[in-house]
């Protein structure tokens, strides 16, 4: 497949296999700065890992992974996860708040790694806690503070190194309806609002919605879906 | 349904879920067995000990002739039995010369029949190290036959090396023969002198001390998979379960794991107990027989370890609230009081501080005051390092991002920090009191001998009634290859008056050149007589002395050969001898042995001819010590020239024996204690590791570096045990200051055992850390961030 001009993130017959079990069997992908691509699929269609290829969690078996130009598949662990510091930000269903820092130190913690000093690390997390409308949570620890707040900060620590991709795997899957919304929203307006691309992983048609474009995982092939607006 | 029942039930289900949660729930149950039962031996050996030193003791009075009966004249039921201990190669050998005088001479304990002239029965050890390679030449000193091997009732361990050497030789001279005894029987009610109490108060701390750690880590070993386990009883919340409940069954599992552990640790005392008889510890051993637990002791093990188990389940559950939404929270835990924490130390300074002094005068101790006091003293580093612990992570911030991870789950949850350190802490402390004890009454236990190893290695002390004359005794001993001076000095008695009364005057013989070795001579020529003034710088010289030209008696002039009832030899009386009148005056020196003597020194040709068969006589042998065997070829030289002659090794000081046995078993009992806490350690270290699998995935995912975390990991770890340890080394310095004033010691720190006990410690906690480097750095693979 030939990569779209534009493209910010881009992967090309990706194959990964865990033993036996094909995860990924020549699955494609792309995204442009500022886009919401949602990646659908039944579980342990291989949406996961193909968003976790993408991030440079887990290296492919085989294929290409271009990210502003650059080959992905040929940094090393450590430049791989520099990049994930410092252009890519994340957002998980489960576990991804550290239980004993406080809200604002979650949030901060990605600038901290970057070396950025506590103060102004915490300064610019709290811009972000105020964009998410989680500023009063700001003491609070993950244990006080309800699922849905938590995926909210979660979704700030996201955005709080102005990432140019972010990941999001079924952010709202552990979530109610009316929560579920919310986060999207604000991520959604938020992402777009810095010009960052969002790769969504979700099984919700009614999270996809918020996407520009749906690409859809089955058996590890990958399928693009171009939305009519 | 009555209480009981509903305790019942509940803990019977928790039981269930110990063993029925598949490999992982196994697994679970069998780490808390293995630790509770690592702990269960450790309290059954430390609860046989006491019975096994005393079925040592029973061995020992059971064969001794200290105070067993006695006969005047030989009879059908007497045995003459004579000591006739030796020595090869730093070990230490039981001996005896028995001869039956009639057929119904009692037998000693475990032997079968007395051995005849030229037969000797030996313990199983002497004989395997006569037939090994290593006692070559202690076979060429006990060349006897053996008749038999001596059975255990005659053994007080199974590693004692004893022989029994049958003669037709061995006679008693009279009554104060005292080398010999006639007995007909063995064994004998002793009114043991207690342990000196100094060393009373060092057994039992070292119990306390070894015994409190354990009982920590038995506390800790009950909450292995505690995070996990409380969100499996979250879910039985959802399902219907009670807060009440869900604690019940908690405690269940916790039940089951210490039953586990109670088999366990009976195992390992079973396989301990039969491989104690194959050790010895500085020629100390024990029959597994006699290693059992005091019955009461081992009922006590048995309830109390299951008890404890479930109390401290109940105990740290009490902050947990379980919701049936299958969240867990902690509440937020209330602020630690530390009155109640300072109290406890304090209680155990109150109660040892009255017994300051106590050791002195050989004063005695109220052991359970004692040892009530060094408990609480060690609960009181326990209750008060959690405190310590949060008061100290309260105020901390910034730092880099490894530190802040750290100081923030350590802000969160310090208990659990808390409780890791706990029993290396005070198992530091402990030792570190014991050390500073030992280092204290060091001087007072380890006595300087008075002897003089440069100018002679050995002593040959030759007692009168010796088989060989003292000068072809002397002659041989030269001979042995490796010997380069042997100096023989007779000792004769002389009195003013017969029979003398206590204060007789020693006329000691010998060449000019051996003469030297106890006086300060100037010039000698064969045929001199001195006489001997005592030393300037002592006033421990006895005896008394005589002026040139006094007439003495010399011979029996204490009047034993008209005495001896028995006529087993002919004694010439006393007969007259005057002093020459050229004697000259010379001042003493202290002889190879520390000793000094007073009296008169004569050269062979001025000395009286009618001395008789009393003289005392040493031969001091001097060695070139880089010939490995020459010491054990002399005793071999001695030994058949006349076996009752002793050869005696001088050293400059001298150990108390019980002193160094002690502080062993401390050595080797803390670095067990340390071992088996570092195992609690990192079993805990782990499953910590592995509850926050997905959380360290995460974190990774987002780019932070795997040396961020693993650091993060090492302060978690470092800041708890430096607080612990710091506590620890000032715990221990005050308990071991407050047992030097029991023993009446001048306080004084002893800093190499600080620092090696703090030192080993931290190396536990740092090997721990490096053990725990490569599972922390597999759970930070992205696998766990996979959810299908």
């Amino acid at each position: 497949m030939m990569t779209p001009a534009g493209t910010l993130l881009a992967a090309t017959d990706l194959r990964k296999a865990f033993g036996t079990t094909k995860a990924l069997d020549g699955a494609e992908f792309s995204i442009h700065p500022g886009e919401v691509v949602a990646v659908m699929g039944p579980s342990g269609s291989g949406k996961s890992t193909l968003l976790h290829c993408l991030a440079g969690i887990v290296p492919p078996d085989s294929g290409s992974i271009t990210y502003a130009g650059r080959e992905l598949t040929s940094l090393n662990d450590a430049e791989r996860s520099a990049l994930r510091r410092t252009e890519f930000g994340f957002v998980f269903q489960f576990g991804q708040l550290v239980p004993e820092l406080t809200c604002v130190e979650n949030v901060a913690l990605p600038l901290r790694l970057t070396g950025v000093k506590r103060k102004e690390a915490e300064r610019t997390a709290l811009h972000w806690m105020e964009q998410l409308q989680v500023e009063e949570l700001v003491a609070k620890r993950p244990g006080e503070i309800s699922g849905g707040q938590g995926q909210r900060v979660a979704v700030a620590r996201a955005l709080v190194t102005a990432p140019r991709v972010i990941f999001a795997d079924e952010p709202t899957g552990a979530l109610d309806s009316l929560n579920g919304e919310l986060v999207m929203q604000l991520l959604t307006e938020a992402a777009r609002s810095a010009n960052a691309a969002v790769v969504l992983v979700t099984h919700e048609t009614r999270v996809a919605a918020y996407s520009d474009r749906e690409i859809v995982v089955r058996d590890g092939k990958s399928r693009d879906m171009e939305r009519i607006v | 349904m009555s209480r009981l029942q509903v305790w019942a039930r509940d803990l019977g289900m928790g039981t269930r879920f110990a063993f029925g949660g598949g490999r992982e729930g196994w697994t679970r149950t069998l780490l808390t067995g293995v630790g509770v039962g690592l702990g269960v031996a450790l309290l059954l050996i430390s609860t046989a000990i006491p019975g096994a030193l005393a079925q040592r003791y029973e061995r020992g009075d059971a064969r001794s002739t200290l105070n067993s009966e006695r006969a005047d004249a030989p009879g059908p039921d007497t045995l003459l039995i004579a000591r006739i201990g030796q020595t090869y190669r730093n070990k230490d050998i039981e001996g005896n010369m028995i001869r039956a005088e009639g057929p119904d001479a009692p037998l000693p304990p475990g032997l079968k029949r007395i051995p005849g002239p030229g037969e000797m029965a030996l313990s199983p050890a002497l004989d395997e190290l006569l037939k090994s390679s290593d006692g070559a030449l202690l076979r060429e000193r006990l060349d006897a036959r053996v008749s038999e091997i001596v059975g255990a009732p005659g053994l007080v361990g199974p590693g004692e090396l004893l022989f029994y050497l049958g003669s037709d030789t061995l006679r008693k001279n009279g009554p104060e023969d005292y080398r010999v005894q006639r007995v007909t029987g063995f064994g004998h009610d002793t009114d043991r002198e207690g342990l000196d109490p100094v060393l009373m108060l060092m057994v039992v701390l070292t119990f306390v001390a070894l015994l409190m750690p354990v009982a920590v880590f038995i506390a800790t070993a009950v909450r292995f998979g505690g995070e996990r386990r409380d969100r499996r009883l979250a879910a039985l919340r959802l399902v219907g379960a009670d807060g009440r409940m869900v604690r019940r069954i908690a405690a269940g599992e916790a039940l089951a794991g210490s039953l586990i552990g109670l088999v366990l640790g009976a195992g390992f005392f079973a396989v301990g107990r039969s491989l104690v008889g194959s050790f010895s510890l500085q020629q100390r051993s024990v029959f597994p027989a006699d290693l059992d637990p005091a019955p009461w002791l081992a009922v006590l093990v048995a309830l109390a370890v299951p008890a404890a188990a479930v109390a401290v389940t109940l105990f740290a559950l009490r902050g947990v609230v379980i919701e049936p939404l299958g969240v867990v929270r902690t509440t937020k835990p209330s602020r630690r009081r530390i009155w109640w924490r300072l109290l406890l130390p304090l209680v155990g300074i109150g109660l040892l501080l009255p017994m300051g002094g106590r050791g002195n005068d050989h004063g005695r101790f109220n052991q359970w005051q004692v040892a009530g006091g060094v408990v609480l003293l060690l609960i009181g580093v326990t209750v008060l390092i959690p405190w310590l612990l949060e008061r100290f992570v309260a105020k901390m911030s910034g730092g880099p991002v490894s530190w802040q991870l750290a100081v923030r789950r350590l802000q969160v949850n310090s208990g659990a920090a808390a409780r890791l350190v706990n029993g290396i802490a005070v198992a530091v402390a402990g030792a570190i009191a014991l050390q500073m004890l030992f280092a204290g009454v060091e001087g007072e236990y380890t006595k300087s001998t008075g002897q003089d190893p440069g100018r002679a290695a050995v002593a040959v002390i030759v007692n009168r009634d010796a088989q060989t004359p003292m000068d072809d005794l002397a002659q041989r001993i030269a001979a042995v290859p490796g010997v380069t001076r042997a100096v023989p000095l007779t000792s004769a008695h002389a009195a003013h008056q017969v029979p003398a009364d206590e204060e007789t005057v020693q006329v000691t013989i010998g060449t000019c050149d051996a003469l030297g070795e106890v006086a300060t001579l100037g010039s000698c020529k064969e045929g001199d007589a001195f006489v001997v003034t005592g030393s300037t710088s002592r006033d421990d010289v006895y005896g008394a002395t005589a002026k040139p030209g006094d007439e003495l008696f010399v011979g029996d002039v204490r009047g034993y050969g008209s005495a001896s009832a028995s006529g087993t030899t002919d004694r010439p009386g006393p007969a007259k001898w005057k002093v020459p009148a050229d004697a000259r005056t010379v001042p003493s020196r202290e002889d190879p042995t520390g000793q000094l003597r007073s009296g008169l020194l004569v050269t062979p040709s001025a000395a009286p001819k009618e001395i008789g068969s009393f003289p005392d006589a040493r031969i001091f042998v001097q060695v070139d010590e880089s010939g490995p065997n020459t010491l054990d070829l002399a005793r071999n030289a001695v030994f058949k020239a006349d076996p009752f002659v002793t050869a005696m090794r001088l050293r400059d000081t001298k150990e108390a024996a019980g002193y160094s046995s002690i502080r062993t078993g401390l050595f080797f009992g803390a670095i067990a204690v340390l071992v088996l806490i570092g195992g609690s350690l990192l079993v805990s270290q782990l499953e910590q590791l592995r509850e926050r699998k997905r959380l360290l995935s995460a974190l990774v995912a987002f780019g932070t570096k795997r040396s961020t975390l693993s650091l993060s990991v090492l302060w978690q770890t470092a800041v708890p045990i430096v607080l612990g340890l710091v506590l620890a080394a000032g715990a221990g310095v005050g308990l071991g200051a407050v047992l030097m004033s029991m023993a009446a010691q001048p306080l004084r720190i002893d800093w190499a055992s600080v620092l090696g006990m703090t030192a080993a410690g931290a190396g536990v906690v740092v090997v721990v850390t490096l053990l725990s480097l490569p599972p922390l750095l597999r759970l930070m693979r992205p696998d766990g961030l996979r959810t299908e």
